[in-house]
This record gives C-alpha cells, sequence and structure tokens, in this order.
C-alpha cells in the first residue's frame, strides 16, 4: 500500500461533512432533473387557483397567477444553484491568486492589486449590477459574472492576510533555502494552510451570491420572469407576504436549507484538511 | 523556625480534558519564610506556571484544585487568592512586552492598580508612580511615566511591570520567567533590581524559571518540579551543589557551562509521562538511567534535614557516573582541517525602515516636505570566515545583527555590498541551486520551521527530489536513513508536525537541512527555544553530525554558555559589526572587548552567581548614539570609553598576541584589566 492511501485511510470523515454533502448533492440533483419531475407546468396561469394554501393538490401553495409553488421551485433550483456555485467559483478563481501574489510580492505588485481592490470594493455592488445591465442584456451568464466578480475583493483580502502570516513562518524560508519555485511555495507550502479559512468563507458566499443574484434579478439583470429563480420567487412574493406567506417561504426554507448544508460541507472539509484535527491520539 | 509567609501543603491539581483528567500538580508542598526567596524549576509541562495560576486563583472553571493546607499570612489562600491578587500578592509575567497595554501610558498602567486597590486618586497614583518608577532604577521617571510602551527597551518595562507590582505594598512576588525574554546583560540588571527589592523591602519572591544560574543568584530555596510532582526541595546553595534526585541532576549535568566547555552535555532521554495516567511510583523512572523494579512503588520526599529528594534511591545513585545512552559517541575533538570553506567580505545591509512614499511626508516645521526614508543597518561590513569543518559561534544580543549574518551567508537576504565565496568560488546574489544544496539552515522555533500540512516524509522527500539525491523507493530509504540520524523512530515518516514534541520536530528540522548532504549549516539559535534537556540532546546530536561528516556550522546564539559549548572558533556581534572574534578557548581567556567582557560577566553560573553579581561590569542604558557621530557602536554603553575617540571614529580590526581579532581603541594593556574582574 503506497504511504498517501495510507494517510488518506487513516482520515475519518467528519459526520458533519457527510450530512452537508448529502443535502447539497440532493439540491443539486433536483437542479438538474427538476423540470421534468415538476408535477406542473411552471409557468402556466391558473386564475382561479390563486394563492391556494398548501394542500395535498399543491404542497407548496400557489402564488398569485395560480402556478404551482413546488413546481416553480423544482424548475427554478437550476438558475440559484448555477448562480450560487458559477459566482463563487469565479471570485475564488480570480481572488485568490490574487490575493497569493500580493502577499508573496509584496511592494508595488501588492500596491497595484490592493487598490485595484480597493476600487472594487468601494463601488455598490448593485450599482456594477446595474451598470452592466445598462449596456448589454440580461442574462443568467452575465448576472454569474458579475456577482463573482463583486466578491473578488473579499477573496483577495482574505486569502492575501492569511497567507501574509504563512509567508513569515520558517519553513518558508527553508523552502527559500533550497531555491523553490514561487509557484512551488505558493501552491505547496502556502495554499494548504490558507485554504482552511478559505473554504469557511466560500461556504458564506454561495449563499450571499445567491441572494445578490436574486436582487440583481428583481432589478432586471438575469433570469426574468416568468423564470423561476429563487431569489426573483422571494422577491416577488413581498407584496403578497400578508395574505400568501407560503409563497416565498417555500423557496426562502430551500435557500436556508441550502445555506445550512453548505456551511456543514465547508466545515467539514475545514476539519478534514486540517492534520491538526486528524489522527489524534498519536501526538 | 522563620516567620512563614506562604505554607502549601499537598497542593493539587486536576485539568478535565477530552482525554480524562489531567493531574497537572501533585501533592506539592512548599514554604517561603516572611523575606525569603523561592526558586521553582522544571521543565516546561511540569506544572510550573500551573502552580502560580492556583496560587493566583487565576485558573479556569475546569481546573479543580484542592490543598491540605494552603495558608497565606494565616489565611487560607484557596478562598482569599482573588482577593490578595494584586494587593497582598504581586505577578511578573515573562514577556512584558505582552504584560503592558500598548494604548496605554506606562503611568496609567502602573497608577491605575494604586486608586483601584488602595483608594488613590489619579494624581496622588502618579506621584506614587513615579516614586515606584524611580524605585526600579528607571533614570527619569517623569519622562516614563508619560511613555507609552514601545517606547521602552525591553528591560526598561520589565522595570515598569515590577514597579506595577510594587504598587500595593505586596508581601510576596511571584516571577514568572521574569528575564527570559531579555537580553542577557538587561538580565543581570533585572536580577540586580530584584535582589535590592528584597533586601530592602523584606519582600517575599517565589521565582519561576528555566535557569538554574538564575535560581542560584536570586533563591535561597529550591524545588525542582517534574511532571507536576516536587521531586528535589532544599536550599539553594546545597541542591546545586550535590543534587539527589536523578532528574534534578540530569538538569544540572545538562546545562552547557562556559568553564567546562567542549565536555559533552548529559542529555535526559524521553518525554514527559501522559500526565493522565497516574503513576504511583516514581515517575520518572521510564526515562532514569539508574530505575529498577522497586522505582514503581510510591516514593516520598526524604532525606537528611531540610534537603530531601523524592528518590529512594538516592544516596546509592548518588556515587554512581552519569550512564552515558547517546549511541554514536564520537571525539568532539576532531580536529577541523584548516581550509576557509566560506569567506565574507564587507558584507553590509540595511533594512528601509516602514512605509512607502506616501508615509515618508514629514511634518516638522509646519510644512510638510518628502523626507528620506529612515533605514536601520542591521549589518555593517562585516568580514568573517568559516573553514571546513569548524564550527564558528556568533553571539550577540537581540538586534545585532546576528541573525540577519546568517541570511546574508545563504544570500536569503540580498547584501548591498560585499563579496561571499564559498568553496573558493564566487556566489552571486542569485546563487546557484548547487549552493543552495551545499548551504542550509536550521532555525530557532520549531513550530514555525515545520509547514504544518506536510508530513514527516513529505518535509524530507522533497529536498531529497528537488536536489536528486534519490527518488521513489531510493527516496524512502534515504528517508529511513535521515530519521536514523537524527535518531528519531523510522514510524515516524507518517507524522504530523503537531503529532511530535519540539524537540522531535527540531530533530526533523535538522533532517531536512542534511537531506541535501550540505558542506554548511547556519544554526540560528537552534537550541534557544528547547528546554535545557531536549538541548543538550540536540547539541550533542550537533556535535556528533558535525564529526560524522565535517560539516560547517554558523552557529548563532545569545546564549553565550551554548556558543562556548560547541564553538571552534566565537565572533562577538554588537549592533551589526564584529567586535571581537577568534579561537574560543584564547577568547573566552582573555584579553576580552569591554562588550564581550560584559556579557561573560552577566551570565550567572550556578555555584558562583552571587559572588559573581559583585564584580560583575554595569553597562549604561541601550542608549542610541549621538546623531551625526559615527564612532564604535558600543561607545555610548562602554564603561571603559576614552571619550571623543570611540566616540568619532570606528575602530579597526587588530590582531592581538593571541591571535584573536578585536576592534577597540582600547590598548592592550588597558584591555587586560578589562578582563580582570571576571576570572
Amino acid at each position: 500500500m503506497t504511504a498517501v492511501a495510507q494517510k488518506r485511510r487513516r482520515r475519518h470523515v467528519p459526520l458533519i461533512l457527510v450530512v452537508g454533502a448529502a443535502i447539497v448533492v440532493c439540491m443539486v440533483l433536483i437542479g438538474l432533473i427538476g423540470p421534468w419531475i415538476a408535477p406542473y407546468d411552471p409557468t402556466m396561469f391558473a386564475v382561479r387557483s390563486r394563492m391556494q394554501p398548501p394542500s395535498g393538490l399543491h404542497w407548496f401553495g400557489t402564488d398569485e397567477f395560480g402556478r404551482d409553488v413546488l413546481s416553480r421551485i423544482l424548475a427554478g433550483g437550476y438558475y440559484s444553484l448555477a448562480m450560487g456555485f458559477g459566482a463563487t467559483a469565479i471570485s475564488l478563481i480570480v481572488g485568490v491568486p490574487l490575493g497569493l501574489m500580493a502577499a508573496f510580492y509584496r511592494g508595488w505588485v501588492d500596491d497595484v492589486i490592493m487598490r485595484i481592490i480597493d476600487l472594487m470594493i468601494s463601488l455598490p455592488p448593485i450599482l456594477v449590477g446595474l451598470l452592466i445591465l445598462a449596456v448589454t442584456s440580461p442574462g443568467l451568464g452575465k448576472t454569474i459574472v458579475a456577482v463573482g466578480l463583486v466578491y473578488v475583493p473579499i477573496m483577495t483580502r482574505l486569502t492575501r492576510s492569511v497567507a501574509l502570516s504563512v509567508l513569515a513562518q520558517d519553513f518558508i524560508e527553508a523552502a527559500a533555502a533550497r531555491k523553490e519555485k514561487t509557484f512551488y511555495i505558493l501552491w505547496r507550502e502556502v495554499l494548504p494552510n490558507v485554504w482552511p479559512t478559505i473554504i469557511v468563507e466560500t461556504s458564506l458566499r454561495i449563499t450571499f451570491a445567491i441572494l445578490l443574484g436574486s436582487a440583481l434579478s428583481f432589478l432586471g439583470l438575469g433570469p426574468q420572469p416568468p423564470a423561476s429563480e429563487w431569489g426573483l420567487m422571494i422577491a416577488e412574493s413581498r407584496p403578497f407576504l400578508d395574505r400568501a406567506p407560503w409563497i416565498g417561504l417555500a423557496p426562502g426554507l430551500c435557500l436556508c436549507v441550502l445555506l445550512v448544508a453548505v456551511n456543514f460541507v465547508g466545515e467539514g472539509l475545514r476539519d478534514l484538511l486540517d492534520p491538526r484535527m486528524q489522527g489524534r491520539g498519536h501526538g | 523556625m522563620a516567620d512563614i509567609l506562604l505554607d502549601i501543603q499537598g497542593l493539587s491539581l486536576r485539568y478535565a480534558t477530552a482525554n480524562g483528567p489531567v493531574t497537572a500538580l501533585d501533592a506539592v508542598s512548599l514554604a517561603i519564610p516572611r523575606g525569603g526567596a523561592m526558586g521553582l524549576v522544571g521543565e516546561s509541562g511540569s506544572g510550573k506556571s500551573s502552580m502560580l495560576l492556583a496560587m493566583l486563583g487565576l485558573l479556569g472553571k475546569g481546573a479543580a484544585v484542592t490543598a491540605d493546607a494552603a495558608r497565606f499570612d494565616g489565611q487560607d489562600l484557596l478562598k482569599v487568592a482573588a482577593s490578595l491578587r494584586g494587593r497582598r500578592i504581586g505577578t511578573v509575567f515573562q514577556d512584558p512586552s505582552a504584560a503592558l497595554n500598548p494604548a496605554l501610558t506606562i503611568g496609567m498602567q502602573v497608577a491605575e492598580p494604586l486608586t483601584l486597590h488602595r483608594g488613590m486618586n489619579w494624581r496622588e497614583a502618579m506621584e506614587r508612580a513615579e516614586g515606584l518608577l524611580a524605585e526600579t532604577g528607571i533614570h527619569d521617571p517623569a519622562a516614563v511615566l508619560k511613555a507609552y510602551p514601545h517606547q521602552l527597551s525591553g528591560g526598561m518595562k520589565q522595570r515598569a511591570v515590577i514597579a506595577q507590582a510594587l504598587g500595593c505594598e505586596p508581601d510576596l512576588l511571584l516571577l514568572d520567567e521574569p528575564t527570559t525574554a531579555l537580553d542577557v546583560t538587561v538580565e543581570a540588571q533585572i536580577l540586580d533590581l530584584l535582589d535590592a527589592l528584597r533586601a530592602r523591602r523584606g519582600i517575599s519572591l517565589l521565582l519561576v524559571s528555566h535557569n538554574l544560574g538564575i535560581v542560584d543568584r536570586i533563591c535561597d530555596d529550591l524545588t525542582v518540579l517534574y511532571a507536576g510532582r516536587v521531586v528535589e526541595q532544599g536550599p539553594c546553595a546545597r541542591v546545586l551543589a550535590g543534587p539527589r534526585h536523578p532528574y534534578a541532576r540530569g538538569l544540572m549535568a545538562a546545562m552547557p557551562v562556559i568553564s567546562h566547555a567542549k565536555q559533552r552535555l548529559t542529555s535526559i532521554e524521553g518525554n514527559l509521562p501522559d500526565l493522565t495516567l497516574v503513576d504511583p511510583g516514581c515517575n520518572f523512572a521510564p526515562r532514569c538511567p539508574f530505575a529498577v523494579p522497586s522505582c514503581a512503588e510510591p516514593q516520598a520526599l526524604a532525606g537528611e534535614g531540610d534537603h530531601r529528594a523524592r528518590c529512594h534511591r538516592a544516596t546509592e545513585t548518588a556515587a554512581l557516573p552519569w550512564p552515558e545512552q547517546d549511541q554514536a559517541r564520537v571525539s568532539m575533538e576532531a580536529a577541523p582541517e584548516r581550509r576557509p570553506l566560506l569567506e565574507a567580505r564587507g558584507m553590509s545591509r540595511r533594512f528601509a525602515g516602514h512605509g512607502g512614499l506616501w508615509r515618508s511626508l514629514d511634518w516638522r516645521g509646519g510644512w510638510p516636505k518628502l523626507a528620506p526614508r529612515k533605514s536601520v543597518v542591521a549589518v555593517d561590513d562585516v568580514t568573517i570566515e568559516v573553514r571546513s569543518g569548524e564550527v564558528l559561534g556568533l553571539v550577540g544580543e537581540s538586534g545585532s545583527g546576528k541573525s540577519t549574518l546568517g541570511r546574508l551567508l545563504l544570500r536569503l537576504v540580498p547584501a548591498d555590498a560585499g563579496q561571499l565565496e564559498f568553496g573558493g568560488t564566487e556566489v552571486p546574489l542569485r546563487p546557484s541551486s548547487d549552493f543552495c544544496q551545499q548551504a542550509q539552515i536550521i532555525f530557532q522555533n520549531p513550530d514555525s520551521a515545520l509547514n504544518p500540512h506536510h508530513t514527516v516524509q513529505e518535509i524530507l522527500k522533497r529536498p531529497l527530489e528537488l536536489f536528486g539525491i534519490a527518488k521513489g523507493a531510493a527516496a524512502g530509504a534515504e528517508i529511513d536513513r535521515l530519521l536514523d540520524l537524527v535518531r528519531l523512530p523510522r514510524s515516524y515518516r507518517t507524522r504530523y508536525p503537531h503529532q511530535m514534541s519540539g524537540g522531535e520536530k527540531q530533530r526533523i528540522g535538522i533532517a531536512r537541512a542534511l537531506a541535501g548532504r550540505p558542506r554548511f549549516i547556519v544554526c540560528d539559535e537552534a537550541v534557544s527555544a528547547l528546554d535545557v534537556s531536549v538541548q543538550a540532546a540536540v547539541l550533542n546530536l550537533l556535535s556528533d553530525l558535525r564529526a560524522q561528516f565535517g560539516l560547517s556550522y554558523l552557529f548563532i546564539s545569545h546564549d553565550i554558555g551554548v556558543i562556548a559549548h560547541i564553538s571552534d572558533r566565537i565572533a562577538v556581534m554588537y549592533r551589526g559589526a564584529i567586535v571581537q572574534q577568534g579561537e574560543a578557548a584564547e577568547l573566552l581567556r582573555g584579553p576580552h572587548h569591554p562588550y564581550t567582557a560584559s556579557l561573560l560577566s552577566a551570565v550567572p553560573v550556578v555555584g558562583s552567581a552571587r559572588s559573581q553579581a559583585g564584580n560583575r561590569i554595569r553597562l549604561a542604558e541601550n542608549a542610541m548614539a549621538a546623531p551625526g557621530e559615527k564612532g564604535c557602536s558600543f561607545a555610548s554603553r562602554c564603561p571603559q570609553q576614552l571619550g571623543s575617540l570611540c566616540r568619532t571614529q570606528v575602530p579597526a580590526q587588530r590582531r592581538l598576541s593571541n591571535g584573536v581579532m578585536m576592534a577597540c581603541h582600547l590598548p592592550d594593556a588597558q584591555l587586560e584589566t578589562v578582563s580582570l574582574g571576571l576570572s
């Protein structure tokens, strides 16, 4: 047996990770096959059955146009999940390398990167969204990019601050004394120590991304009505909150479950990746 | 019997942890008479600090303290600890920088307990604070009162902390490693202060320290703790002159002493026992070279009079020599080759001060003007050579530029000026991979030296592959060989750093440096963070490896005892310049540079610490040289200063009759007198 396999086998997977991952996988499956298992057409109006409370016929009730809320949730899950995961992935892919570079090179590289980041932070996200909307036509892909870019500064700053403390450690100097390449130092020595913090931040970011995406949809950027994106559904339900709370409650509940599950995965992953949480009792 | 101030009988402390209850202290008894001083020694984890915290009532909720009796001046200490602390029991912690709040002035911090406990108003309290600061030997107390902690040196800060503790006229002062964070010359001043306070105020001291020399200097009585138990107790002089418990003997023998340089150190093998399992017998037995089966019986503190040890064989073993346990024994006196391996000429390095363009606006004079960036000279025109197979010891205070010089020699920090030759060839500013393989480094802090996310195997494999020494299965065999070399079990290859003790981590750091089969290693305070017994083992290991492979070390340390033990030649550094260098024995014998002499005289040596304190060379406070004057960097503190010559001219290096290089204006005859006070 190789040493790597030995190492993997000894790591026990935290329960919280299993539970979280199971829920996330379920949600993703729903997002993918939802449109085909929806009991009703999510866009079909039924004026006679407007705002019906949950019943055997309509599990989550119907909305102000008589559309089945459950069907809309199933059909719209795809948008929300794509928004959450897609935007966060963009912020990671852009933000983490920028943060690592700023921390490693310091000096003018640091100054340039961080001033650009400051500039991005100073712009309100909704304004950025509206700006993009003003010059192009709405669409899911653009919303994902816009939301992703909005979260780049947070990832960069976080990565930079953690990386700075890691780079001050002696094992980095030991690597320099071996004349390691910059890429090796950042990838193999720094990043493993930065990941745990980034993962926790990412798990929070996914849910914020879904909510921000919804807000942009509400403003007319991103998926447009009658598409049934979760955030959009919550936004549209607002006028009916007193008469038909289930219209907004059901997608809200779905978002909540997703949020908690993603956070479980984040915390579980952090523990799994931290050797100090593993193999206690050997020390 | 004298008037007993503090009397603790059978104090035990248990913590509840995830792995079961931990017995941190097991029936510890100690008594301090009024005006007396007790030293508490033991390696880290032995329960020294827990003892202090228990006496202060500062332990957390999970801790259960029980005692047969704990009386402070007739009161039950465990009941009234909270009301006594800060009033009748003062405390001084290890790191003065951490003990003072950086956002408040010294005056506010010294005066605050006075307003709190003694009902003074702020004005009275400030006046009193000024008096207290003056009492702790601060020359300009009115100015220090208004200063913030970052404006003071470490020694001044520690004086302020002591002033703070003295404010409420305590009967007992608890000192937790009060000088460990300080330079040795400053340490000596603080010890003088503590001695004076005892004499003047009749205050009692409980001094926790790992340094037996300090304890001998200050204390009347000594308690040696091992894994939560008192293993030896008695009058300081008698315990140190003839330790009876094998652990106490081991501790004594593990200390490098200047007068016995080059003697092999005694190390105590093994680690502290698992405190969750209470051993009814002697808990030192697993590490004790004299252990016999009957050691499993419960042991009692016993002995003649007031010198007692918890060892039933104390009398028998006292006569036996300490058995040598190290497997590899190579002669320390391997004659080094005389060829220079590494030569540095005129090495200099400045560090720019903080702040970029925007922070360098100078507002003095009312108008902003662009001020040049301030820079600090870390290493100033240093010429040094390390010969093949030789250990060059580099000693000096913190901030003297030792570590920077070490990194300059490895080209880890680019030099501003100077040439570096290694093995006869010039090393460029961006060195070749070959040079990096030949010249390696060992760090001070074992926690920071290893990446917590890599296993021992990953840590050791990387340099092997990078330098093309071994790949695949051959690398596995090479890792085993490296672990054998540093005397760790081969099974350690799958461990993560957090699964090892400090000494074990340091060994991995050494193995990593050895992996590329180097010829030259910079040991940057490589044993400073380790307990004295572990330090001895690592020093022995470094000596053996050097003899085995003909390695050269640049051994950087602030501890002149360690330097004297391991070095063939010594270089003394002060503020970026080498003030003296030469053969170790010659240099230590004298004549000494005034700075070397002050370093040597400041080290408290067991057995002669008190007599030595009398003729110690006293340095002026660490004053900065007047701006514009560039003379000898030591001039402002030098007790032998010759006036304007020393302040305006940099002394040239000259060779004394014994071959030692010296940078000092003093004539030879006067240099002899510098060292006279020492021997």
